[in-house]
């Protein structure tokens, strides 16, 4: 591992590949320890942060959204820029809503 | 057949003809993830309001088998990504190698969740529509529906997978005879494209799933 192959082109990218891969794999295990942290539970949708990692991993590595070509990089950029509108809207009203309890005496 | 260069009349060069389909599959993978957006959504919305019957589902699924399926999904996108790599060069029996490969970790992926984790949740009694729901209590309708998330994900990801697992048999058959080379393999990068994002839909359930509700 400490001399990666270069000089051909296909065992250089397979070298790529496999780093990425690796790192995957490191993620993944990551998440699943970050899942055993004593979080209160608001804050449990935390360990999803090294899901997003490897999200942009299989996007940029496998996918090669950044080699690739510049009406597919829009389309990738696109596709976050409206999750991140529908989510954000979307979770407004149940993020920022105030619950008053109501004794069951009251509750008609 | 089409070993050499590939190029429909409506295409200026052959590299228009590329860039167009990659372009199609990226738009298409677009609204894929306005599609699961949705999804997550719901999830976010329902464990909000419901956050203690989610950790009891949560607790309830298979962890194990959603792990292993992570470390199958992530390794059949590297392999494929690595027979795109051989195909480059014009390697048409490593791409085979590879694409056989991807469809076997695929096709184990399917028997791990439909073949022994959905029965296990069947005969364990957490269809969220049984009338003998296995939790019951103040968390119970929080944990029915976790399992309604639970069983439509898992399903429409599944259904992704098996259109992923024919479009990998049609790669495989088109590369016996011999119709991909270092020139022309578009139709191999295209399928690569969707079944990296099946392999994101999954990495993106996995902690909705198994882990946030745990700890």
């Amino acid at each position: 591992m400490a001399h990666p192959p270069t000089a051909n082109p296909v065992a250089a990218e397979l070298w790529r590949l496999f780093r990425i891969w690796a790192a995957l794999l490191v993620l993944g295990g990551a998440e699943f320890a970050a899942s055993y942290l004593p979080l209160p539970r608001s804050l449990r949708p935390l360990v999803i942060l090294p899901g997003a990692l490897m999200v942009a991993a299989v996007a940029v590595g496998f996918m090669e959204v950044k080699r690739g070509i510049v009406l597919a990089r829009t389309f990738a950029v696109a596709a976050m820029f409206w999750l991140l509108v529908l989510l954000a809207l979307g979770s407004a009203d149940p993020l920022t809503r105030t619950d008053y309890r109501v004794p069951n005496a009251q509750v008609r | 057949m089409a070993s050499a260069v590939h190029q429909d009349f409506q295409y200026s060069s052959p590299s228009h003809q590329a860039e167009t389909a990659i372009a199609g599959m990226w738009l298409f993978l677009t609204t894929e993830v306005l599609f699961f957006g949705g999804l997550i959504l719901c999830w976010i919305y329902a464990r909000h309001w419901n956050q203690a019957g989610f950790d009891a589902g949560a607790r309830e699924t298979k962890l194990w088998i959603g792990t292993l399926n992570l470390g199958l999904l992530i390794s059949s996108s590297f392999i494929y990504t690595a027979g795109i790599a051989f195909i480059r060069v014009g390697n048409t029996r490593r791409l085979i190698q590879c694409c056989s490969l991807t469809l076997l970790l695929g096709l184990a992926f399917l028997g791990l969740k439909f073949g022994l984790e959905w029965h296990d949740d069947f005969a364990g009694h957490l269809f969220p529509a049984s009338a003998d729901f296995k939790i019951a209590g103040p968390e119970g309708g929080g944990a029915r529906l976790f399992f309604i998330f639970y069983f439509i994900s898992t399903a429409l990801h599944g259904l992704h997978m098996l259109i992923g697992i024919g479009l990998l048999i049609w790669i495989i058959r088109r590369a016996r005879r011999e119709e991909f080379s270092a020139l022309y393999h578009t139709p191999v990068q295209v399928v690569g494209l969707y079944w990296s994002f099946v392999d994101i839909v999954w990495l993106t359930l996995y902690p909705l799933i198994y882990l946030v509700g745990r700890g």
